[in-house]
């Protein structure tokens, strides 16, 4: 029997052969990597999530996409790098403490954006809301922009900055503390929705106005409380995502995108599927970031958009939905 | 305040206006921002094509715009071409980009398609951005030349600002000539009542597609003249900025009117120098300008230039007495075991009907029975699950809407579908617009005539929107009568009408079935129906449950039990 000499014998060698079936397991260097990048993902998919519901719930309220979303998390951003200049330099949780704050300001912002962007024209088609929430966004952008200068700047961290080692997983503590306060902000809008009378109003506004109207719902209010929930998370995004990985003014049209392409693949107007597609997001973001570059992630991003929007133009679990807008 | 003036004073005038202040009063700097807002027309232009006429908010116009000026920038500026090569190919390349990407993004609907065109934009800027060897990355290509036509270099100043502006007129004119007829038309049915451009025979998919190839071409050739322009290229003609500059030039100015896109463009490129004062607030005061615009002044600046109508319009109409409708050939349809489900609910059940030439056939049964959903597989609106739809013999099941219009279906709908900003004549008149061989002129003068049957003549140049509920429903049937249909599918057409109204549209129905239509009325008025239809067909839980003469089918104990309930004593329950 000829034998090629580039073939390894069964016998001979101990590297390929006998290992090969024997302990056949994923290297724990590997394991290590993978679950340093799904705790990564999962912290930035969070804060994706907060911003991608904040988008949806407008988004229900009104049947029109808020342009000028990923710019209101901007504006929670440097209001929190403005805030942070009145706390002392030495406090533990220096943005734990601004988020109470921010949370407030911000609803309050949202809802003096209802009545810029939306009451006047709701009678209006779809297209209208797109265009104004376009023009409150480059407000807030160049506003923004005149009054802290273009530079990228960081909000404090939510608990200090430094983490814990556990083997070669390195547990940031921004990180945790970033899933944790998502996760909280999170369940709290799922229980005022679900087990409050107004949450209830609500979400009988969003899904039939006329109806909800007719049983004696205040929906203009009911339209402003929606505008301030959603910049209240937008504003909490803004907080958690300036610290490690910075604002600029210029931000917002990327962070609205991520928000969109999210609620597009998760499903129109649907709150959990906001959720889901901001972790995919996320986790593809930081996978194919780790392995070749921020950039390719977002190019590729837009091409999976396209893919998705061609075979499912309703959305990955969307239902296919009449004429709507 | 609405300024009435003729459309050749009102361009003599802005161009006469723009020639004293580039040569008496502008400095080399003014005729620099004077030759930028001429670029900005041409890609204003375009814009209104796909976002003023076909209604999509395109968020690409600004990166047609930036591939247009990449494309000059870099043969230009790499390769030393010069710009009779270079202008064509880029007003080519994004057009076809367009074209290519049209058949995904185009079936979207207004938020998915915002969506994609944005992530288009952002896609294309990443690649500007970073493909260093070919566009110089972040920084750009210097040394982009001036334009040289055959030799003949244009030098900036003067000559740069009348080339440019020539050409902005020659741009304004195409756009006036493919817009300014029936086609112009059609864009506004489709864009304000979707569902009359299906039935009246607009092929929706097809003007979608030409206003996205056209507002890719006009940005790729405005982003050529604008690098001939600053002679640099970078990623910036590529930003999201210029598409919110274009976006608001032509809120600001008008979404379809060519004066609009001249006075956007110069209001937008000059505001940045009167708000000097406000320095880098200056683009905050830009968004604060868009957002009151919209919320005050929704129809932009256009919209106060108001045409005089001219004196050959008001004597284009003589006494027209009504014209005698006949349909374009006789055919008549037979519908075989058609059935549709929506979710699990069987809207229809394997229904047969045939309705020949000449005949008037009514559709009854209760409401949620199936009627309209029959009307809607009919004309194209929904596709049957199974079934075949047969149109003398010829299979058109499953056709889109406007083919089975063309072939020479007609319809009305429950609710009128009319262009709300047309008036009651161009309503009618679109119905001609899929019809090649026709004219805005011949097609006005068909539709008064058309009108004249419903003695609406009075209200021809009054706008849909302000009409009472009777005056839609005639409007809507002389519209679905204007292209001389075999076939008429009437869904309701008596509600809410008067006795004197409903007795004129029947009188119409009668004489056009008369003259070899097949008619089918959908409808619960009894008083309306038996006088007029020769055989009804009664439908129950998407069934015929009885078929034959009026007085029969209304006897039957079927069709009462379906309108009333079933009778107290059923056989199955007596001993």
């Amino acid at each position: 029997m000829r034998v090629s000499r580039f073939t390894p014998s069964p016998l001979e060698g101990e590297g390929w052969g006998g290992g090969y079936t024997k302990n056949f397991r994923i290297p724990r260097k590997v394991l290590m990597f993978a679950a340093q990048l799904a705790l990564n993902a999962l912290a930035l998919g969070a804060a994706y999530a907060l911003v991608a519901l904040g988008f949806v719930l407008v988004l229900n309220a009104t049947t029109a996409v808020n342009f000028g979303h990923g710019d209101t998390v901007v504006a929670g951003g440097f209001l929190a790098v403005a805030l942070a200049t009145l706390v002392p330099g030495d406090l533990a949780v220096p943005g734990l403490v601004l988020l109470p704050a921010i949370l407030a300001l911000m609803a309050l912002f949202g809802a003096l954006m209802s009545w810029l962007v939306y009451l006047p024209i709701r009678d209006r088609p779809p297209v209208t809301t797109f265009i104004t929430t376009i023009a409150f966004g480059i407000i807030i952008a160049n506003g923004v922009n005149a009054l802290f200068g273009g530079a990228p700047r960081s909000a404090p961290s939510l608990i200090g900055s430094g983490g814990f080692s556990a083997g070669e997983l390195f547990l940031s503590r921004q990180s945790i503390a970033i899933i944790i306060v998502s996760a909280i902000l999170i369940g709290g809008l799922a229980l005022l929705l679900n087990r409050t009378q107004l949450g209830r109003q609500l979400r009988a506004c969003a899904q039939d106005p006329e109806m909800a109207q007719a049983i004696g719902i205040h929906l203009t209010r009911m339209t402003v409380i929606t505008f301030a929930l959603a910049a209240a998370l937008a504003g909490a995004a803004g907080l958690l995502l300036a610290n490690q990985f910075f604002v600029t003014p210029s931000d917002g049209g990327v962070l609205m995108l991520k928000a969109y392409i999210a609620v597009t693949i998760g499903g129109w107007g649907s709150l959990r599927g906001a959720v889901a597609g901001a972790l995919l997001i996320a986790s593809f973001e930081v996978a194919v970031a780790s392995q070749f570059s921020q950039l390719v992630a977002e190019g590729l991003l837009y091409v999976t958009l396209f893919v998705v929007l061609f075979f499912r133009p309703q959305g990955l679990f969307g239902e296919p939905l009449g004429q709507r807008a | 305040m609405n300024i009435r003036i003729g459309a050749v004073p009102l361009f003599a005038i802005i161009a006469v206006a723009i020639a004293v202040y580039a040569v008496g009063f502008a400095s080399s700097y003014d005729l620099r921002v004077l030759t930028v807002s001429g670029i900005y027309v041409i890609v204003v232009l375009g814009y209104q094509f796909i976002f003023g006429y076909a209604g999509a908010l395109s968020l690409a116009q600004g990166a047609f715009f930036g591939i247009g000026a990449y494309v000059t920038g870099i043969l230009g500026s790499q390769f030393g071409w010069q710009f009779t090569a270079t202008f064509p190919l880029s007003i080519l390349v994004p057009a076809l980009l367009a074209a290519t990407i049209a058949l995904p993004v185009l079936r979207l609907q207004s938020h998915y398609f915002a969506l994609a065109t944005l992530a288009l934009g952002q896609g294309i800027l990443l690649i500007a951005i970073n493909w260093e060897g070919v566009t110089g990355g972040a920084n750009g290509l210097p040394g982009v030349p001036g334009i040289v036509i055959f030799d003949i270099a244009i030098p900036r100043g003067l000559a740069l600002l009348a080339f440019v502006w020539g050409l902005a007129a020659a741009a304004a004119a195409l756009a006036w000539w493919i817009m300014h007829g029936l086609y112009g038309l059609s864009f506004t049915v489709m864009r304000e009542t979707p569902l009359a451009a299906d039935a009246l025979g607009i092929d929706r998919a097809a003007l979608r597609f030409v206003a996205f190839v056209l507002s890719a071409a006009y940005g790729g050739a405005a982003g050529a003249l604008f690098v001939h322009t600053i002679r640099v290229i970078s990623p910036e003609v590529l930003g999201f900025a210029i598409m919110v500059t274009v976006l608001t030039m032509t809120v600001i100015g008008g979404r379809t009117q060519i004066v609009g896109a001249v006075i956007g463009a110069i209001l937008l490129i000059h505001l940045p120098e009167w708000f000097r004062g406000l320095e880098e607030y200056y683009l905050v005061a830009m968004g604060v300008v868009l957002l009151l615009v919209i919320l005050f002044a929704p129809d932009g600046a256009a919209a106060y230039f108001g045409r005089r109508p001219t004196k050959a319009e008001d004597k284009s109409r003589p006494d027209i007495v009504p014209i005698d409708l006949r349909p374009g050939r006789k055919a008549g349809f037979e519908i075989k075991g058609l059935t549709k489900s929506y979710g699990g609910n069987r809207a229809l059940d394997g229904v047969d009907l045939t309705v020949a030439p000449g005949e008037i056939v009514g559709l009854i049964g209760p409401n949620g029975s199936g009627k309209t959903t029959l009307a809607n597989l009919l004309t194209g609106l929904d596709r049957p699950d199974g079934g075949r739809i047969t149109l003398e013999g010829e299979d058109i099941t499953g056709l889109p809407a406007h083919r089975i219009a063309r072939l020479g279906i007609g319809r009305t709908f429950q609710t009128p579908q009319l262009a709300p900003s047309l008036s009651l004549v161009d309503a009618v008149a679109a119905a001609h617009a899929g019809n090649r061989n026709s004219d805005l002129t011949t097609a006005r003068e068909d539709a008064f005539a058309l009108l004249a049957g419903f003695d609406l003549t009075a209200r021809a140049d009054q706008l849909c929107r302000s009409q009472p509920h009777g005056v839609k429903r005639s409007v809507d049937l002389a519209a679905a009568l204007a292209r001389r249909p075999s076939i008429i599918v009437l869904d309701e057409p008596a509600a809410g009408l008067t006795q004197d109204e409903a007795a004129t549209l029947a009188g119409v129905v009668r004489t056009y079935a008369a003259n070899g239509a097949a008619v089918l009325v959908i409808d619960h008025d009894m008083t309306f129906l038996l006088p007029l239809a020769q055989r009804l067909v009664c439908l129950d839980a998407g069934q015929v449950i009885a078929h034959g003469l009026p007085d029969e089918v209304v006897e039957e104990a079927a069709v009462i039990a379906a309108y009333f309930g079933a009778p107290v004593i059923s056989p199955a329950s007596a001993p």
